[in-house]
């Protein structure tokens, strides 16, 4: 190990030696890495930053602009009128209003849903807890297209097709498994003692699921609400199959539609593209630590 | 304080108790249930059954039962099948190896006191964030052929041979281009995954290592990594389960095209059921699908299972 300690400093010294004005020479080269690694971080981020980039200067250019000059060059002038013309043609609102309601009612009840199967699975357990437990956890794994032409005929069956809020009733479904999931880690964690306290009234469960247990998992459940707002934000799979009329459809299904009925639009479509995710934009940017302790509790609960 | 509630817990036999935890467990349970099994269970396994019937999908319409014809056509007639199923092996495997390691480095390289790593954070992050059809647009622009990147660089700059690139209309390298869209989505979010693998490894260990002499790559493969197992196993299972149902993407950007050389699983499975009415086919790639998961997921599983146990 001393050999090695050594002869790395020997591999460094010289280096370290063109930097002269910078007298600990170890620093120095530990300083210009730092800076070199910075600067390949800066590098990347700005070449992550360009796909948006291009979407944002493409999106205030006029259509000669557009045509006419390459993707880097900047607008003549700003040009507003692909955001009116996307708004007015591709029914951008009446989409948001679908989106919005459907989130609006799907995240809390979905949350509420798994949060109660996951206290029953966690606390209450009962005889076979375990297998419902892995079966729900099971449904996390698949994908929607496994189930899509039957789950077709399931809403066909329930006169439900071409309705946005029926689209809840799915949505709820599929998200369960990975709520339920976190939350049964969650709840388990809480300690066994505040059972006891609570179980000296008289509807013991109920006033200990709601009084003590949801209370004591604001973190995740904040955590969980805001992923699950985003996701089914942008859920497109289910709504694609579930949603074939154009006045029910949500945010994606307006923007693949508007993408493929206006092909050459490359302003309008851009704006469109935009203005679909300053939604999650902004949630993103308001709740930034929820997304990574949602991330955290999935990486530690797996 | 408990011993009353125990105390009758105790006198009670345990059959009985056990029915009175699940009927206090029901009403908690029950809507979970419903849901669960109406709108995902039961279509999974119905989506198995029409897997060995032809039917069109229409109301009315007669199912007749075929075996395993569905699946003999698939594997012997079916050349998209096959196109599918090679380009979503390879979506797997690319996926497995591009965005995980960029994920990885990226970590590690804002794990350290960089200044503005928050902000560097963001930036990465963001694109996992917005719905993937909206990413399918932003990419289908920069890959547009005429006035897309590739065309802008060979005008501002003259370079001749990135005129006329048809990124997505070429099949040799559709899929690849597509594959350019999805690591800049999928990186950020591995990455904060791996960002909260890294504070579970002990500084102590790593200072220790310092002293030793190790150099900042033996630190990494000695000292880092190995902490990482548990969240690489994580991150590797999403990965999979996240490129295996890949969709979205593939519709925005070329639909399957061209000639049914982006087509993977999940897309042709749709569009057999949904496009070509046929719902046996259809589910029959479901069905492959599934078992395609299933194989990997379960072990998965039963390996959790067995480590929180120990």
């Amino acid at each position: 190990m001393t050999q090695s300690v050594a002869g790395s400093r020997a591999g460094v010294t010289p280096t370290a030696r063109t930097g002269r004005r910078h007298p600990d020479r170890p620093h120095t080269v530990v300083r210009w890495r730092s800076v070199l690694l910075w600067l390949v971080v800066l590098a990347t981020a700005v070449l992550w930053m360009l796909p948006l980039a291009f979407a944002l200067l493409t999106s205030v250019k006029s259509e000669a602009d557009i045509l006419g000059t390459s993707l880097f060059t900047l607008p003549t002038s700003l040009d507003w009128e692909n955001y009116v013309e996307a708004i007015q043609t591709g029914n951008l609102l009446q989409a948001a209003r679908n989106s919005l309601m459907i989130a609006l009612i799907k995240v809390p009840a979905g949350l509420l849903i798994s949060a109660a199967a996951a206290f029953a699975l966690a606390r209450i357990r009962f005889r076979y807890s375990g297998i419902v437990l892995a079966v729900i956890a099971f449904g996390a794994m698949v994908p929607v297209q496994v189930a899509i032409a039957p789950l077709f005929q399931v809403m066909l069956a329930l006169d439900l097709l071409n309705n946005p809020l029926a689209l809840v009733l799915p949505y709820i479904g599929f998200g369960l498994p990975y709520q339920v999931f976190i939350l049964y880690g969650f709840f388990r964690q809480i300690p066994a003692e505040l059972d006891e306290s609570a179980m000296l009234d008289g509807a013991p469960n109920r006033r200990l699921f709601f009084q003590i247990i949801l209370p004591l998992s604001k973190p995740a459940l904040a955590a969980l609400f805001i992923l699950d707002f985003v996701a089914t934000w942008n859920e497109f799979g289910i709504a694609l199959v579930l949603l074939q009329r154009q006045e029910s459809w949500t945010i994606p299904l307006a923007v693949q539609g508007f993408q493929s009925k206006f092909t050459t639009s490359y302003g309008p479509i851009n704006a469109f593209t935009l203005m679909s995710v300053i939604p999650v934009l902004v949630i993103y940017l308001m709740f930034q630590r929820y997304f990574v302790q949602g991330a955290f509790a999935g990486a530690v609960k797996g | 304080m408990s011993s009353p509630t125990s105390a009758t817990a105790v006198m009670v036999p345990r059959r009985r108790r056990r029915a009175r935890r699940l009927r206090a467990a029901l009403p908690f349970l029950g809507p979970a249930l419903v849901a669960y099994v109406v709108f995902v269970l039961y279509p999974m396994v119905e989506s198995i059954r029409l897997s060995f019937f032809e039917w069109s999908g229409f109301v009315g319409a007669e199912q007749t039962f075929v075996g395993m014809r569905n699946y003999v056509r698939l594997f012997t007639q079916d050349t998209v099948f096959w196109t599918a199923l090679g380009n979503s092996v390879i979506w797997v495997a690319l996926s497995l190896a591009v965005p995980m390691l960029l994920s990885l480095a990226f970590a590690v390289a804002l794990d350290r006191k960089l200044p503005g790593r928050a902000l560097f954070r963001t930036v990465f992050y963001v694109p996992g964030v917005l719905a993937t059809i909206a990413v399918a647009n932003i990419w289908r622009w920069i890959y547009n052929p005429r006035y897309g990147v590739s065309e802008s660089l060979a005008q501002t700059l003259g370079l001749e041979w990135l005129q006329g690139i048809q990124w997505l209309g070429d099949a040799d390298i559709a899929l690849y281009a597509i594959f350019g869209a999805f690591v800049w989505q999928a990186v950020g979010t591995n990455m904060v995954l791996f960002l909260a693998g890294l504070q579970s490894v002990p500084p102590e260990l790593k200072e220790a290592a310092a002293l030793d002499g190790a150099g900042a790559w033996q630190r990494f493969r000695n000292v880092t990594l190995p902490s990482l197992r548990p969240t690489m196993v994580v991150v590797v299972v999403l990965t999979f389960i996240g490129s295996i149902k890949v969709f979205d993407l593939i519709v925005g950007m070329t639909g399957g095209g061209p000639a049914q050389q982006t087509q993977v699983l999940a897309l042709w499975s749709y569009q057999l059921s949904f496009a070509n009415n046929q719902y046996g086919m259809g589910n029959a790639v479901a069905t492959v699908l599934l078992i395609l998961v299933i194989a990997v997921v379960v072990p998965y599983m039963l390996w959790t299972a067995r480590r929180e146990q120990s």
